[in-house]
């Protein structure tokens, strides 16, 4: 891994890319309509009813099956709600609606991340700053090191169980993310603020256990500790799920990584290269798109944020085309393929740099 | 002022909604309870059940949908418990999803306050995406979701003696429920009800004003057709109804209709008050060119500065002192997301140039156009 080569493109190049893509963005945000709200209403309505039924089959079900069952049919459901429903909305993709329910500014969601942490964290930092050194706070979360620029340190020896217990708590990593610990202990920021963001974070981690470790085994009765292990099972598996797909969107092989001195002067087109360059996609049916949050396609959604993500199966042919025209990496690959690489760079990172003999 | 009693609205059901209601949205509306049970997923599981189900919006089901002319529609509906009661002169903001995207237009209603279902007429525009829609594509049965009545176009509690009801075209609607009313309220006073239309043809709620003439004793029914008799100036009326400065007047009309009868109240110096209601399909504001100082105002705080040159709103907020949120400053996170509620914008990343009412912007790749307000 080392810092991305300025492009070979020429300037006109360039530019001309930089049309091309709007062209493409403009041709699905200018036929935006019912189709798309039903898509997301429809999203909505199977995730409402699997947590319902996953919920009823912990309740009231009966043997070991029925909680399978019911811990699938809640990881389901927390599965659709975070990423193809929250994400997106939060994104902004359905504010054209006009309804209020897929407002983006107010949408709120079933993880211990609070939502306007998370606006903060992943649509301002990461979106702005993508894969930008030192600015985007999303390489590695602050915990792992995943590029020789990064400077080792003795903790990273521990980096691959740093790494599996993100995996595990993923939604106490991305809830976490927004405090900035990290700016907070080198007196980067004031006690005051960090103490706000820390009440918001765990007012959000009081909802989530409060709801699922506490109301609903209380509601249970005598099937309490059945729905505790249920509860707990769904959101370890949601946990699981969200950690693999996020970390093959921007760590695996062959994304470039930016140094922040040759962003200033960005035009669009540069912008639209280094989000294309700093993502990378998946390969997969119709079913693992959508319970991806369609993340499985990064580079469409770095490109376009705010395009409903349910069409960037649609735009993912033409920008692939576009990247065969301009030479530009295209990363893509199935989830297995990609998460392989991932790991490989976990565990080479995680050794200290190999001494250059003077 | 206080509203016209309506008795027939109080029903054991309305009594009921409301003692139920509000404290259920109150509960659901708490930080904790939302987190557990959201409110869009109890209103989606109502409206589920029962169209009309609703703890927070008045639902109304279309009841009959009269052909008052070729080109307008009456819509008589019945609402939910959860709808109020409006006064005369009064209009609901109707709220549809045309393509995925809400709209919502205002109409006058026609119906007598009090009234147990309610009406409102909408003439089809050429261009007009509401009012074709309703046209096409909408029919007896179905739902619609509208405002509670809202409006400052109303009859005083104390009636006084004299009264014009002046109006043209579809602006009959408004002044057709102040009839209504004091037919209902058993005015005693001197009314002239002018309507000013195309043709016979063209007239709204013919049969009706013709009963009301019948058995309203005070009643002066008065209808210029101008096609036959003429263009309809503010001399006419005048010749109309001779004693025009004895009477309070209220009127509703085209612009243009309105402008002139202003005008010619001011040159007269008329002493009776002259009470006017604008409607407008969707305001189509003058955008003035780029760069030209503007005022916008950031209502909620009330603040107020005036642009200079073609930066984004953000940039010109800033500039004033103002520290609006925001995150990237290049469109991409919407943090600066907010409702501009009236003014021209122009999105500059995509050059579009619009003057929507209560639309979403985002302060920093929006520039204004026209003088601005913001919700913020």
């Amino acid at each position: 891994m080392s810092f991305a080569k300025p492009t070979t493109l020429s300037r006109e190049q360039v530019a001309e890319f930089e049309r091309e893509v709007n062209t493409i963005r403009d041709s699905v945000m200018n036929n935006l309509g019912q189709a798309d709200v039903d898509h997301m209403r429809n999203m909505i309505r199977i995730s409402r009813a699997s947590e319902i039924g996953g919920r009823a089959l912990l309740h009231f079900g009966v043997g070991p099956l029925s909680w399978v069952a019911g811990v699938l049919a809640l990881a389901s459901a927390k599965i659709l709600d975070n990423m193809e429903i929250g994400h997106n909305v939060m994104h902004g993709q359905y504010d054209w609606t006009g309804d209020p329910a897929l407002n983006s500014q107010t949408f709120e969601w079933d993880i211990a991340c609070d939502g306007e942490q998370w606006r903060h964290s992943h649509n301002v930092t990461h979106h702005t700053y993508t894969n930008i050194l030192g600015k985007d706070r999303d390489l590695g979360y602050s915990l792992l090191r995943m590029t020789d620029e990064q400077k080792w340190k003795p903790r990273h020896w521990f980096q691959p169980l740093a790494n599996l217990m993100l995996a595990m708590g993923f939604q106490y990593g991305v809830g976490s993310h927004d405090l900035e610990i990290g700016r907070y202990k080198h007196g980067a920021m004031p006690k005051a603020e960090f103490k706000a963001r820390l009440d918001r974070f765990l007012t959000k981690v009081g909802k989530v256990w409060f709801k699922d470790y506490l109301l609903f085994p209380a509601l249970a009765l005598w099937s309490a500790p059945r729905v505790l292990a249920g509860n707990f099972c769904a959101n370890l598996i949601r946990n699981l799920w969200t950690y693999l797909i996020i970390f093959c969107g921007h760590f695996t092989e062959g994304v470039a990584i930016y140094r922040e001195e040759d962003t200033r002067n960005e035009t669009k087109g540069d912008w639209y290269i280094r989000q294309l360059s700093g993502s990378s996609n998946l390969t997969g049916g119709r079913l693992f798109h959508v319970m991806s949050g369609h993340l499985s396609h990064q580079i469409e959604h770095h490109l376009f944020p705010d395009m409903p993500a349910h069409r960037y199966p649609e735009v993912a042919p033409q920008i692939q085309a576009l990247c065969r025209k301009y030479g530009l990496f295209y990363n893509t690959g199935s989830l297995y393929k990609q998460y392989w690489t991932v790991m490989k760079r976990i565990l080479t990172y995680t050794m200290p740099p190999k001494r250059v003999p003077v | 002022m206080q509203p016209s009693p309506t008795t027939a609205t109080r029903t054991t059901a309305h009594v009921l909604a409301r003692a139920v209601n509000t404290p259920l949205v109150k509960a659901l509306g708490h930080p904790w309870v939302e987190s557990i049970v959201r409110l869009d997923a109890v209103e989606d599981a109502l409206s589920a059940l029962h169209p009309l189900l609703s703890l927070t919006q008045v639902r109304a089901r279309v009841l009959r949908i009269v052909d008052e002319t070729a080109t307008t529609k009456t819509f008589v509906l019945q609402p939910n418990a959860l709808w109020a009661s409006a006064q005369a002169g009064q209009f609901v903001r109707v709220q549809l999803e045309i393509n995925g995207r809400r709209v919502e237009r205002a109409y006058s209603l026609s119906s007598r306050p009090g009234a147990r279902r309610i009406a409102f007429t909408v003439k089809r525009q050429d261009q007009g995406l509401v009012s074709n829609h309703l046209h096409t594509a909408v029919s007896v049965g179905d739902v619609l979701t509208i405002s509670q009545a809202t409006g400052e176009f109303v009859l005083p509690d104390a009636l006084p003696a004299n009264i014009l009801l002046l109006s043209a075209g579809s602006g009959i609607t408004p002044v057709m429920s102040m009839l209504r009313d004091l037919k209902a309220r058993n005015y005693g006073g001197d009314v002239v009800f002018l309507h000013v239309c195309r043709a016979p043809d063209d007239l709204i709620f013919a049969a009706q004003l013709q009963a009301l003439a019948a058995d309203f004793t005070g009643l002066r029914l008065v209808v210029h057709y101008d096609a036959s008799a003429g263009f309809f100036s503010p001399q006419v009326l005048a010749q109309h109804v001779p004693d025009l400065n004895t009477r309070s007047t209220w009127m509703c009309g085209p612009a243009g209709f309105m402008d002139a009868i202003s005008a010619y109240w001011d040159t007269q110096g008329f002493d009776k008050q002259l009470f006017s209601e604008r409607f407008v399909g969707a305001p189509l504001l003058p955008s003035t060119a780029p760069g030209t100082p503007v005022q916008v105002s950031f209502a909620n705080s009330g603040t107020t500065f005036t642009t200079s040159g073609t930066d984004p709103l953000l940039v010109q907020a800033e500039r004033a002192g103002l520290t609006p949120k925001h995150g990237c400053r290049i469109g991409i996170c919407r943090s600066c997301q907010c409702v501009k509620t009236s003014g021209t914008v122009e999105n500059l990343q995509t050059g579009e140039v619009s003057s929507a009412p209560n639309e979403l912007i985002r302060l920093c790749i929006s520039t204004a156009r026209s003088d601005v307000a913001l919700a913020l």
